[in-house]
């Protein structure tokens, strides 16, 4: 039972090794190339880290990211950071009959910024997209570990097209 | 001032002050706060509004200076030591205040280690106050130990939902709870301007989001007279 499960576990992990290499090989080959991976440092009770990277498409169709995994977090997802200073005082400007010459923008208490979560970003063919603070970001939900400036932290990135990628993600402070 | 490229990359930055002193800005901010919370129900709970997705907004480099430097707004709240806090207790030292939450992974982390590395390049002594906007979530506990990784030295506030709707108001500050599917549960918008305030007390400079962590230094060394 016990050889048998050993066994078992051996298949696995050979199925999951060459899925991995598939996922690399067929992203270097023809599509997604990943450059420039950072996370920043954290510590281990934090609710959420952020990673960020440059994901350039040279295929000839668009690809897109669809999910993720780490083992350095319980979930992983692609979110945005979004300017709602128009959005928020927007909320109110209908009942601000007295501040008529106050524009959204004006009102703003300074760059309102939220989050959402990206179900799909997009890649284009032949093109880039740049997860950097301040928009795109790949949320690491639920750190197990503290990230330590120097080390280096992998992500999986699950690609429409190219599969599965493995990022390594160098931790650094800013 | 800067050879860092701002974070925005090539987005225009809106006009957005250029028209108004800053403290007509901050005045007018006051109210829709006010309007919004009212608007969802109360003053004393951060209301969850539908905010539409919302393109991509310009993060360039923008502070814009209290010119003349006005009062900073009273700031008491309760510290990540449980103990009653009193922004006026730092007078003789300069000081920046900002607002976030600790689940917030991108904007704030990038803000406080912004400021760190702004202090340490400026060689100025100066505090950072971290005021949460989140206090169903961050209790003193969460917000000491979430600053203390930061830098030992680094403030975090929070209080009652009403203390923290009122001390927001008096800086002009807004946030709302954001609705979402996302496994961290749900985030918050929120004002990303970090305030400087002198050791006299007085407001001057807001530096938005994106700010280099060099011009932050500047503008610090310049509050500080050095």
């Amino acid at each position: 039972m016990r050889i048998t499960t050993r066994a078992a576990l051996a298949a696995t992990a050979v199925a999951v090794a060459s899925m991995a290499i598939a996922g690399c090989s067929s992203a270097g080959g023809g599509g997604i190339t990943v450059t420039d991976a950072w996370a920043r440092t954290s510590m281990a009770m934090a609710e959420a880290g952020a990673a960020y990277m440059v994901i350039e498409n040279t295929g000839t169709a668009a690809d897109a990211i669809t999910g993720g995994s780490s083992p350095v977090a319980e979930a992983v997802e692609v979110h945005e950071t979004v300017d709602m200073s128009s959005a928020m005082p927007a909320e109110s400007a209908g009942m601000d009959g007295g501040m008529a010459s106050a524009s959204p923008d004006a009102m703003a208490g300074g760059g309102v910024m939220g989050m959402q979560k990206v179900d799909r970003l997009e890649v284009p063919a032949g093109g880039s997209v740049e997860l950097k603070p301040g928009s795109y970001h790949i949320m690491l939900i639920g750190l197990k570990q503290e990230l330590k400036a120097g080390e280096t932290i992998e992500l999986t990135l699950d690609f429409e097209k190219a599969g599965p990628v493995v990022v390594k993600a160098e931790v650094r402070a800013n | 001032m800067s050879s860092t490229p701002p974070r925005g990359g090539g987005r225009t930055p809106r006009p957005r002050l250029a028209r108004l002193p800053a403290l007509g800005r901050i005045a007018s901010a006051v109210i829709p706060l006010a309007l919004l919370a009212a608007a969802c129900g109360g003053a004393a709970t951060p209301s969850t509004v539908m905010v539409e997705a919302i393109t991509p907004a310009p993060l360039g480099v923008r502070d814009t200076a209290f010119d003349p430097p006005v009062p900073a707004p009273d700031l008491r709240l309760t510290d990540g030591d449980g103990r009653p806090f009193d922004l006026a207790s730092l007078r003789g030292t300069p000081v920046f205040v900002y607002f976030g939450y600790t689940h917030c992974p991108d904007v704030c982390p990038t803000t406080l280690a912004d400021l760190r590395e702004a202090i340490a390049a400026s060689g100025v002594d100066a505090r950072v106050v971290f005021v949460t906007v989140d206090p169903a979530r961050d209790d003193a506990a969460a917000m000491k130990q979430y600053t203390d990784y930061y830098q030992s030295g680094f403030i975090g506030l929070t209080g009652s939902d009403a203390d923290i709707a009122a001390a927001t108001a008096a800086w002009g500050v807004t946030y709302a709870k954001l609705p979402g599917d996302s496994g961290s549960g749900y985030a918050m918008a929120h004002s990303t301007d970090t305030y400087l305030v002198d050791a006299d007390g007085m407001l001057r400079h807001h530096v938005f989001f994106g700010a280099p962590a060099d011009l932050i230094a500047g503008l610090l060394r310049d509050v500080a007279g050095g």
